[in-house]
């Protein structure tokens, strides 16, 4: 029988194409690596298809490729080495809404714009990254810890337990979900640990390398009944990082970021042609800072943050223009809030494609204090390479009371310039190595950076390496991905 | 017999002189019991042993050596911070020694970017007065302010603290972990750099070998040093007061305080739990059994059961107290508003409060772990579980009712269900049940107990820490993933295919199941006639 | 009926076994050998003191040596190999149990959660020791030779009273008897003369034993039992002899041996020795609540004071205990135990806190979690590196706080700091509280 009749058996003819057309949808996507062609893709529609295809794939030697989201960005579902493409997007219920345990049980195809708006007909939200693509998977971000915008959450991660298909096509529930009969059973899934060892994290960041995870639950909020949205303008980043690390550790802010005048401008535009004007009129840093009041007395939250943040601006930081408007643009709060809670439209071009059609990101955690050293050496390197400074997108996101935060910089290109794409691929390795000289830690490496990372991490590569071969002997899972 | 003498010798060379001993008296005294953590229990009887050696290593590079050498040797070992976690630390084979890390004591604190880094004889009590010194603070484990902080963050790692500062496993930053083999993975920025400060990747997390829900025992290698998350605390000094016994930390009531409330039923008692993890205030909120409150009056034994004795199954029922702490991180505002919240409700949910000492004698700086030997002389906390807020304030029913069976030789504590407590924020809760028994009495029932737990759990389909190695594995195995103990035991063939380290976990409780004829009525499970492991 | 026994007596299946609280018997301490926890309270400083990384610990013998067998919870358990026959006794065994100040450290520790006899258990393992054979070591058997053949530890020939200066008044009777020791009669006469002059100024009367001989401390505490209760038996009879109705003294181990192991030792309470007991602490606090004490004179000094174990967790007074161990492991009659709440922590802060002019700064480990000196009872003599040990560390505490002088009440550790000051050439005075007292008197 052929792989076709075999896998046609399994998810329905109507489930399963070879045709150049549909696998060209997979072979490429918005990073900067290069095409790959896969032989087949099937449209499963529950865990039980997935891992009698993940079967079927490990006997013949296979690679299988999971793909959850509409839109890709970071090259990590481009098949690198042919094979299967496993694409999720029918596997997209919300399995549950449990506002009394507040969590939320949803497969791997469920979108943010759908999971958003499921969740606001309940009253409820969930902490999220800053501005996603509407189609893209929440639960492949949450796997891939993309880092939320909220800071106030001591717990960090959403993520609870999970449903994965391993490589031998065996489905397993990991964390509290573990349970025999779940989810017929006392244990609701809300524990993300063990049974036994950690699998979760052995899947978290794994690009799908681990395993295919075909549902996860993660916690959800109710929503805020006040919001207040402030703005600083900030020259001096170190002077915005005193700041940030003099409020955030008091536990002031529901959202908290750091954007440059190109990031913003690209965010806030009405329209594209907009850009240029608002980019020049933006300071060079936009500190934003949300306040929430919640479901018990909201307003007397809101006074008791404002008391605070005033006294500290007053007695402390009396040159920051901390206020709810920013000088020169009216409505923004009224504009900015509503959007930090929500993905990015469907109906408007994703921001970051919105200056050049194409972007490139570089992102790493990083200690604070060092973030001027850091956005000093991206735009050497990126003057260096011819990339004009002027455009570059900067977003700082404070991590846990700014004990830590995500940097990232954006470089926006044409794509349909090949040079233009030749010096962005160079810039983003080049700035990549200074940046990890410097103490940049890239916790999630894609595409090019990744073997730069694990032939620094040596020993943690070994091991990682050992590991996988307990889950995937036969590297079926995604190959070609991190070190595998 | 003794360990290998080109063994013990390399290992010489390493530590000196000074830090290896196989004396007979040094080795003695690292005998399990009976006394302790599970103590006096069938598996302690059956399965400890006292080690042939104790080697002291002062770093990383040194365990590293250590552990190299045993492989070589075919020396197998334990891992051991303070031995505080019973028989499931201590020596299982012949010819095995203890690795023993008190000296690692290393210490640093970052506290701009709220960490610590320590090594494995650095203790919770010692972190969380350096942290609070810094405007942070940490959890203090059930276990005690006395257990290694890396012990304890691996293992276990939670109190009602818990309810702010989440699961411990996030809470675990860069990290070093000597491989059963001795290769040294460094896991998060600490694989690429010098600096621990972030925990996770790069790409897949390797914290997933450090522990499951609970953990390992040290059967997957050393874990040496590990840079430890804190959090903001509020800016007010505790003050020690009072002369031992009798001595409690004093709180700035306008930052810090506890407040009991005494509820009407435990419906009211639950709801409000809920309740006040969906307002997301407060640091800590937590059900208190009626015996605790027994055990925190009494001087003695004698005092503990004469307090204890006029309860019956009755009062013990209907003895429903939330306790909740509250701390003004931001501001005096802050914890006032918290306040009020609180008591709005309350108010709806029929809750009194109650007069409360303005002072904190367990949990912030100490769990008080060892009063709960007070009682009977035996304990161990049977199960002591994270799931949804749900299934902690049922599970503990359950456990009561099968209890009954096994009373005595348990202690007659008048069905009470044990213990809950929100966790991060009311999206999870706690239970944990706890076994008391005097161990000079047939204590078999304890050791059948243990086992019946597991089975109770997995027909009632709850979530449990009696996994891993504190259970038979094949008994649970099958019945959660399902067959995550194929995986664990893939893990421990391809990291530690000679089984240095600790065996025979993590099958060690099945092999106890084989070995005493007591628990033989209790095995009703598949178990293969060779356990899939070496035989030391 | 009790109420123990009105709910649980069907329960009470677990046969009686007797219980007392004599240590020539190893086998009184079987149960609580057997329920050491290992929760290592006998090691750290009490936890809701603990003060962070730098001086958490209040064993000094298990901080010199690292392996388990030299804390409490180690012990225990050496101690049930040796019931089972497990262990011979040899040097390194030896040196585990003698390699200790039985400070108390450990008991006190262990008894703010637990009802177990860690110190007496200790002090029974040594009495086994001596019993076994094994005991006592060469360095100890000259000091028991000293005092058997010079009535003192030094085994020193001169005169015990020569301290006594000319200006001091001794009576040939009062109602209060100076018992000095041998440490202060021989090695810290300035102690003695302070005391004498505290006396002196709050008009209290005092005499001296005519021929006073050493209390017995090490005697006892290396596990003579039989000797050191006679000499117990002879110290007592002179007293009494004198008809004095307090004994005062300046050393902590002599207050302990008098208060606590003479009793122990004739299996009677304290309450019925037949005369009070008091440490000088007690004596001049009393005097200067009374207003017959007046500190006058200002100090200039900035010190810090360090709670010598004897007058701290060990001065407990002593109750025989005799009765049954049952169910649960509770024992019949019930007793309430020594936890060192009577350490004399107050008076000898109300003393020094009256002093015009000192500066008195508190130690890092304190009243209960002090830190010994490593000087006491006689370990010195045979393992002087510990002791040296003990004392360093401890003076590494009195510099952190920044202190120019420790101020003890027991002249074991005023030895034992003078002479690792001297040796470390810090600038360090060291003082006996007697000493520092009677500065501020005006005579």
């Amino acid at each position: 029988m052929s792989m076709k009749d075999a896998l046609e058996k399994i998810v329905g003819k109507e489930n399963l194409s070879d045709t150049a057309a549909d696998l060209q949808l997979y072979a490429r996507d918005f990073s900067l690596l290069p095409s790959g062609m896969a032989d087949a893709v099937v449209w499963p529609g529950s865990a039980e298809e997935v891992g009698k295809v993940v079967e079927y794939c490990n006997e013949n030697n296979v690679p299988v490729i999971p793909v959850s989201s509409r839109t890709h960005v970071h090259g990590s579902t481009i098949p690198k080495q042919g094979g299967v493409v496993i694409d999720l997007k029918r596997m997209n219920k919300i399995l549950e809404i449990d506002k009394v345990n507040r969590l939320a049980r949803f497969e791997a195809g469920v979108t943010w714009e759908q999971y958003t708006a499921a969740l606001k007909e309940e009253g409820m939200r969930t902490i999220m990254p800053l501005l996603p693509r509407p189609d893209r998977s929440v639960l492949t971000d949450f796997l891939e810890r993309e880092v939320p915008t909220s800071i106030v959450y001591d717990y960090g991660e959403p993520t609870q337990s999970m449903q994965v298909v391993w490589s031998d096509g065996s489905i397993f529930r990991t964390g509290s979900a573990s349970v025999n009969g779940f989810p017929d059973s006392k244990s609701r899934g809300a524990n993300p640990s063990g049974p036994g060892i950690d699998f979760y994290r052995f899947l978290q960041g794994a690009q799908g390398t681990m395993g295919i995870v075909t549902w996860m639950s993660a916690k959800i909020e109710h929503e805020t009944k006040i919001d207040k949205i402030f703005f600083a303008p900030i020259d001096n980043l170190a002077f915005g990082q005193d700041f940030l690390h003099r409020i955030l550790p008091r536990r002031i802010g529901q959202e908290c970021l750091l954007l440059n005048n190109v990031d913003l401008a690209a965010i806030v535009a009405d329209k594209e042609d907009d850009f240029d004007a608002l980019c020049a009129k933006l300071p060079p840093w936009t500190l934003i800072l949300s306040i929430s009041g919640v479901l018990r007395r909201p307003e007397e939250k809101i006074a008791y943050e404002e008391k605070f943040l005033a006294e500290v601006l007053k007695n402390e930081f009396p040159s920051l223009q901390f206020s709810e408007k920013l000088a020169g643009f009216p409505g923004l709060g009224r504009k900015l809030m509503p959007m930090l809670r929500k993905p990015w439209p469907a109906d408007v071009k994703y921001w970051k494609n919105r200056l050049r059609g194409a972007c490139q990101d570089i992102f790493f955690i990083a200690r604070p204090e060092k973030t001027p050293e850091l956005v000093a050496i991206m735009e050497s390197i990126a003057a260096k390479n011819g990339y004009p400074i002027a455009d570059l997108g900067k977003y700082i996101q404070p991590i846990e009371h700014n004990r830590a935060c995500q940097v990232e910089f954006s470089l926006f290109y044409n794509q349909e310039d090949e040079q233009e794409k030749e010096m962005v691929a160079r810039l983003n390795r080049e700035a990549s190595v200074a940046l990890m000289n410097a103490g940049a830690f890239f916790s999630r490496p894609y595409g090019d950076v990744a073997p730069i990372v694990y032939e620094r991490a040596t020993n943690y590569t070994m091991a990682l390496k050992r590991v996988k071969k307990v889950f995937d002997p036969k590297n079926i899972l995604n190959p070609g991905n991190l070190c595998f | 017999m003794s360990i290998n003498r080109l063994a013990y010798n390399a290992m010489k060379a390493v530590v000196g002189d000074r830090y290896i001993s196989e004396d007979p008296a040094i080795c003695q005294a690292y005998r399990s019991g009976p006394g302790g953590f599970e103590g006096g229990t069938g598996y302690e009887r059956v399965m400890t042993t006292i080690p042939h050696a104790v080697v002291l290593p002062k770093n990383t590079e040194e365990v590293q050596k250590i552990v190299k050498i045993c492989n070589r040797y075919d020396v197998p070992y334990v891992p051991y911070s303070t031995g505080f976690y019973g028989p499931r630390t201590h020596c299982h084979v012949e010819n095995e020694i203890i690795i023993d890390l008190k000296r690692h004591n290393e210490f640093e604190l970052d506290a701009k970017h709220f960490y610590f880094n320590v090594g494995s004889g650095v203790t919770l009590g010692a972190l969380q007065q350096e942290a609070m010194n810094n405007g942070a603070y940490s959890v203090i484990g059930g276990g005690g302010a006395q257990c290694s902080a890396i012990c304890n963050l691996i293992g276990d790692g939670w109190s009602p603290l818990s309810h702010r500062v989440g699961l411990p496993h996030r809470r675990i930053l860069g990290t070093e972990l000597v491989l059963p083999d001795g290769e040294l993975v460094k896991m998060g920025s600490l694989a690429v750099s010098d600096d621990p400060f972030w925990g996770e990747g790069p790409g897949p997390d390797l914290r997933g070998l450090l522990r499951g829900f609970t953990g390992l025992r040290g059967c997957l290698g050393v874990v040496t040093k590990m840079a430890i998350k804190t959090l903001p605390f509020q800016p007010e000094p505790l003050v020690p007061t009072g002369v031992s016994p009798n001595t409690a930390l004093e709180l700035p009531v306008k930052r810090v305080k506890w407040i009991n409330f005494l509820m009407p039923d435990k419906k009211a008692q639950v709801q409000s739990m809920f309740d006040i993890g969906h307002a997301e205030i407060a640091a800590a909120v937590t059900k208190v059994p009626k015996f605790w409150r027994a055990i925190a009056k009494a001087e003695d034994k004698e005092d503990f059961w004469r307090i204890w004795g006029v309860e019956n199954d009755d009062s013990v029922r209907d003895f429903f107290i939330v306790r909740v702490l509250l701390v003004g991180f931001t501001s005096e505002e802050d914890m006032d508003y918290q306040e009020r919240v609180l008591n709005d409700i309350m108010t709806e949910h029929g809750g009194v409060a109650t007069r409360t000492k303005p002072t904190d004698e367990s949990w912030i700086k100490n769990a008080d772990s060892a009063g709960m030997w007070l009682m009977c002389g035996s304990y161990v906390s049977v199960d002591y579980i994270i799931e949804s807020f749900s299934q902690a304030t049922q599970h503990g029913e359950h456990y009561a009712e099968l209890k009954r069976k096994y009373t005595p030789p348990l202690m007659p504590d008048f069905g009470d269900p044990g213990w809950f407590q929100n966790f991060e924020m009311g999206h999870q809760g706690y239970s944990e049940f706890l076994i008391y028994w005097d161990q000079r009495e047939d204590v078999d029932g304890v050791d059948k107990f243990y086992v019946d737990t597991s089975k109770m759990n997995i027909k009632h389909r709850f979530y449990t820490s009696l996994l891993g190695p504190h259970q038979p594995l094949f008994l649970t195995g099958p019945k959660y993933g399902p067959n995550y103990h194929s995986w664990l035991l893939k893990i421990k063939e391809e990291l530690d295919p000679k089984w240095v380290s600790h065996p025979p976990v993590p099958l060690a409780h099945d092999e106890f199941v084989s070995k005493a004829p007591w628990m033989k009525e209790m095995i009703d499970w598949e178990s293969p006639e060779e356990l899939p492991m070496r035989k030391w | 009926m009790s109420i123990v026994d009105q709910k649980f007596g069907d329960r009470y299946d677990t046969p009686k076994t007797p219980v007392a609280f004599d240590i020539t018997n190893l086998d009184n301490f079987t149960y609580d050998m057997q329920h050491c926890c290992k929760c290592k309270g006998c090691y750290w400083v009490e936890h809701t003191y603990n003060p962070g990384m730098n001086f958490p610990v209040r064993c000094a013998s298990n901080l010199w040596n690292d392996f388990d067998a030299y804390g409490a919870m180690g012990k225990v358990r050496i101690g049930l190999a040796l019931q089972e026959g497990k262990l011979q006794w040899t040097d390194k065994l030896l040196e585990v149990l003698y390699a200790c100040t039985l400070c108390g450290a450990c008991d006190v520790g262990c008894k703010r959660n637990l009802d177990l006899e860690i110190e007496l258990t200790l002090e029974a393992l040594r009495v086994k020791a001596v019993k076994d054979g094994a005991a006592p070591l060469p360095a100890h058997k000259k000091i028991v030779d000293n005092i058997a053949t010079k009535n003192n530890y030094f085994g020193a020939t001169e005169s015990r009273t020569k301290w006594v200066t000319s200006d001091i008044k001794v009576a040939d009777k009062a109602d209060v008897l100076y018992f000095v020791g041998c440490s202060t009669s021989y090695t810290n006469p300035g102690i003695a003369q302070a005391a004498a002059k505290i006396f002196n100024a709050t008009g209290t009367p005092f005499m001296l034993l005519k021929d006073e001989k050493c209390c017995g401390n090490t005697v006892f505490s290396i596990g003579m039992f039989d000797e050191a209760k006679k000499i117990a038996e002879a110290n007592i009879a002179a007293i009494k002899a004198t008809g004095a109705k307090t004994v005062v003294t300046s050393c902590a181990e002599c207050y302990r041996m008098f208060k606590v192991d003479y009793p122990k030792l004739l299996d009677i309470a304290t309450a019925d020795l037949g005369f009070e007991v008091l440490h000088l602490i007690e004596f001049a606090d009393k005097a200067l609540a009374e207003g017959k004490l007046k500190l006058t004179k200002p100090v200039d000094v900035r010190f810090t004071y360090h709670d010598a174990c004897s007058v701290s967790r060990l001065c407990d007074a002593w109750v025989p205990y005799k009765g049954e161990r049952g169910w649960m492991g509770m024992i019949f009659p019930g007793l309430r135990r020594r936890r060192g709440r009577q350490g004399l922590y107050a008076q000898s802060r109300n003393l020094l806190n009256a002093i015009p002019g000192a500066d008195f700064i508190e130690m890092v480990r304190l009243r209960e979690n002090a830190f010994c000196c490593g000087g006491g009872r006689g370990t010195k003599a045979a393992f002087p590196e510990f002791s040296k040990f003990a004392a360093n560390h401890r003076m590494e505490e009195i510099k952190y706080v920044g202190a120019e002088a420790v101020v003890s009440a027991c002249p074991w550790c005023n030895s034992s700091f003078s002479q690792v000051a001297k040796e470390d050439g810090a600038n360090l005075k060291v003082m006996d509280i007697a000493e520092i007292i009677a500065a501020s008197v005006e005579i």
